[in-house]
Parts: C-alpha cells; structure tokens; sequence
C-alpha cells in the first residue's frame, strides 16, 4: 500500500484531467490492482475544511507516511514571496508544497508549470511562479538544486501541456510498486524511458522529412511540419508518436506542428511576434536544427538524402 | 525519360547563364517575409518570361557562397527530374546550380 497525495498549484487542472483519461494503467488500476490508497486528489478528494486539514498535517507530522507527493501546477510566490495570491487550507500552498516535499518518499511534478514553471512563469511572470526544482532550463527551483526527497531522488519531472495520462500513471505506478529507484533520469530530471528519443520518433511524416517534402499548412497529409511550420519534433524529447494520444494519434500525425512542450523552452522561448509556427532560417537554414545535428553536417545530410532519393519519394503518395 | 522539352529549356536557361545573364543573387532573403515578397514578385511576371524569372531568381550556374549551396541540398529540388518544384519558379536546373531562393 502506497500512499499517495496530490495538489495543485498555479494550475489550469490539464494534468488532471490527463490523469482521469489514463489507460495503462488507468486512475482505477492505480487503485485496484497496485494497492495505491489516493489520500487526496482535487477532483476526487472527499475531504473538505478542518477533515482536510488535518489529513495533510498528519502527513507533515508523519502520522500518515506519505509515499508519493505530486504536485500540478507552478509555485505561486506572488506577492513579494509571500504566497499568498495561492492560499490553500488556511495558508500559502507553497508552505504545504515545502512541508509535504519534506516528508514524501518520492516527489513527482507533473505538468510544465510544476517542472519548468510553464506558462505562468514566462516573462513578465506576475504570480513568480516557479517549477518545483527548476525556472525554465536553470536550477533555480523552488525546492532548490540539492533537494532530494526521503527516497534520495531529486524530483521526478513529467513535464508536458499537459503529460501524457500514461506517463503519469506508468511512472506513478513504477514509484509505488518499488521500482522507483531504478527510474533513470535525464539532466532535466525526467523518466529516460519516456524523455530519451525524439518526438520524431515514429512520426508517420519521417519519410518527407528525409526527402524535404514541406507540409505548408495545418492539417495536410503529406509533407513534413519542419520546414515550413516550425515542428519541434527533431529536439523535443518525448514518445508522443510511440504512445499516441488518447491511443489514436499525435499532433504530427493530424497535421499540427509539435510545440516541444516536454522542454523547458515552451511555449516558443519569448513568443516574439512572428516566431510561432514558423520555421526561422538563416541564409535559408532552420535555425533550431535537428538535436546534435550542425549546419556543416545538416547540409551534407541533405545532399546525401538528395543523392539517395528513391524515384518514388517525388512522387504524391496520397492520392485519392 | 525527361521530355524533350525540358531538356530544351535546360539548354536554354544554361546557355542564358553561360553567356554571363546578369541576375539578382543579393539581397538573400533572411525572413519568411523577405522570402515572400521575392515570390510575389516572380508570381507578378508573365508566365513566358523566363529571363525575368532568372533574374529576380537570382540564378547562378556555379554553387554558391562559403557553404558551397547548391540546388541538389535545396529542399524544392527534384533529382530524378533534375527540376526546381518552387512553383514559383517551376523550371529544369542542375544540380550544382543555386538561386537565391535556396532553402533547405
Ligand atoms: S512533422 Fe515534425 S516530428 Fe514529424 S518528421 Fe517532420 S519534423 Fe519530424
Ligand atoms: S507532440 Fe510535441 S507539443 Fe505535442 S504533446 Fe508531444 S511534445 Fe508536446
Ligand atoms: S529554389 Fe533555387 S536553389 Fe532551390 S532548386 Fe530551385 S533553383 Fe535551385
């Protein structure tokens, strides 16, 4: 039995509604078959007032030991550090999310704003939100670099707009059966099993990527969103086309651009005008090449796919 | 098999450029919106008038710049036909030619 207990920070609940739609396993499974008891959840908690209260001070005060503390959402520390523009059960929820993290075996943060501070913490940044250990890419958290939780792990990131229901209740379910020590993380402290190949990986439009067939506008079947719509696929890390979205499909597969939401860059670094869905060049170079690709390296890749164009990769595949 | 007509036109577009067509290769279009506006003012020429098309083109039988770019890395060249799909432009090329709306 593993307990588990869930909040929410500066949030638009997306994770949670991700996590509800879960399928292997799905929220219930978590319940049924891997013995994990959901002390509390926003939208499934029973508890309310002084109950809920004092659920959560038990488990600061290790009456209840809690397994698995998750957490959705930015850390709201508006106005002046203060917390208190997000009160919750009678004081600023970030005192609980310290409190909590103290305490928890492991810590997950699910969600961009909880692992990179997400939207709200883009400049201006009037809540100074905070992902849990990290503000964009730097270490500059609200747990701090060295935070390790009871288990010795720093915290677990499933970033996303929202994660993926199976991220979320696969590694969930890994930390509460205890495997959660054996979970690899990457420098950006997110699962490897999910976070180490590309959003490319599996895309159904790789064949026109190699070829340099351009899809120009949303929704097209053919033709890669590279080029032209500024597709983030080639240096986002994530399985979006391994495990589809609601087991159907992904955004490349339907015809929109990743957004490389599974980095800390989203959504679109500064969201200048003129830099969204839109493929920047330098001397008719995409600026953001593919991860580990260089120019020099980029452009006699491309001369050698050229060279090794089968006949048929000129041809319209989809004629109907 | 090309059709004889486009190895016609290739003859013709090389023997423009070999006899020193002088045509726009600078500025290179940095932005989308500097690459549009070069399509919007080849998409304003008569379709016949394929010396104008060269020029605003920017059109050289020769790689070009220090990356040595060329049609064959563009990403609008078609090998096995030995053609340049930028509707825009829509004509034969060699490989080792450029223009200067290269992109890859
Ligand atoms: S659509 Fe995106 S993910 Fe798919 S092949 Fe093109 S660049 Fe890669
Ligand atoms: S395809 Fe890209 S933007 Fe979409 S969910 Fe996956 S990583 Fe995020
Ligand atoms: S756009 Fe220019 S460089 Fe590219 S294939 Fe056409 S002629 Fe060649």
């Amino acid at each position: 039995m593993a307990n588990l207990l869930w909040l929410q920070g500066g949030a638009c609940s997306g994770n949670t509604m991700s996590f509800l739609n879960a399928e292997e396993p799905s929220a219930c499974d978590l319940v049924t078959d891997f013995g994990i008891n959901v002390l509390w959840h926003p939208s499934l908690g029973v508890e309310l007032g002084d109950n809920l209260q004092r659920l959560l001070n038990d488990c600061v005060s290790g009456n209840t030991p809690l397994d698995i503390f998750v957490f959705e959402g930015s850390v709201v520390n508006a106005p002046n550090g203060t917390g208190e523009w997000n009160r919750f059960a009678g004081k600023p929820m970030k005192q609980w999310v310290k409190a909590l993290s103290g305490v928890a075996t492991f810590v997950v943060a699910i969600g961009d704003c909880a692992t990179w501070g997400g939207i709200p913490a883009t400049a201006p940044n009037p809540s100074e939100s905070q992902g849990l250990q990290f503000l964009k890419r730097n270490h500059g958290g609200f747990l701090g670099k060295e935070f390790r939780s009871k288990a010795g792990l720093p915290v677990i990131n499933i970033p996303g707009c929202p994660a993926h229901p199976d991220w979320i209740t696969q590694i969930v379910v890994a930390v509460a059966t205890g495997r959660g020590g054996e979970i690899g993380l990457d420098e950006l402290q997110r699962p490897k099993t999910f976070f180490q190949s590309f959003t490319q990986t599996g895309c159904t439009r790789n064949m026109h990527f190699a070829y340099k067939v351009s899809a120009t506008e949303f929704g097209q079947r053919k033709g890669c969103l590279y080029y032209d719509l500024g597709c983030r696929g080639p240096m986002t890390h994530s399985p979006c086309n391994r495990i589809l979205w609601n087991r159907q499909s992904s955004k490349t597969r339907s015809g929109m651009p990743c957004l490389g939401c599974t980095e800390p860059e989203f959504p679109f670094f500064d969201l200048a005008p003129g830099t969204v869905f839109k493929t920047q060049t330098v001397m008719g170079i995409p600026k953001d090449l593919p991860t580990g690709v260089d120019k020099k390296g980029y452009i006699a890749l491309t001369g050698a796919a050229k060279n090794a164009a089968p006949a048929w990769a000129e041809q319209d595949m989809f004629i109907v | 098999m090309r059709p004889e007509e486009e190895d016609r036109l290739l003859g013709k577009i090389a023997h423009l450029l070999e006899s020193g067509l002088k045509t726009q290769v600078e500025p290179f279009p940095e932005t989308h919106i500097e690459f549009a506006k070069i399509l919007d003012e080849l998409r304003a020429l008569p379709q016949e008038d394929l010396r104008a098309k060269l020029v605003i083109g920017g059109f050289t039988n020769t790689p070009y710049g220090p990356d040595q770019m060329r049609c064959l890395e563009c990403m609008y060249y078609l090998v096995h036909r030995k053609w340049c799909d930028l509707p825009e432009l829509a004509v034969p090329v060699e490989p080792d030619w450029w223009c200067r709306l290269w992109r890859i």
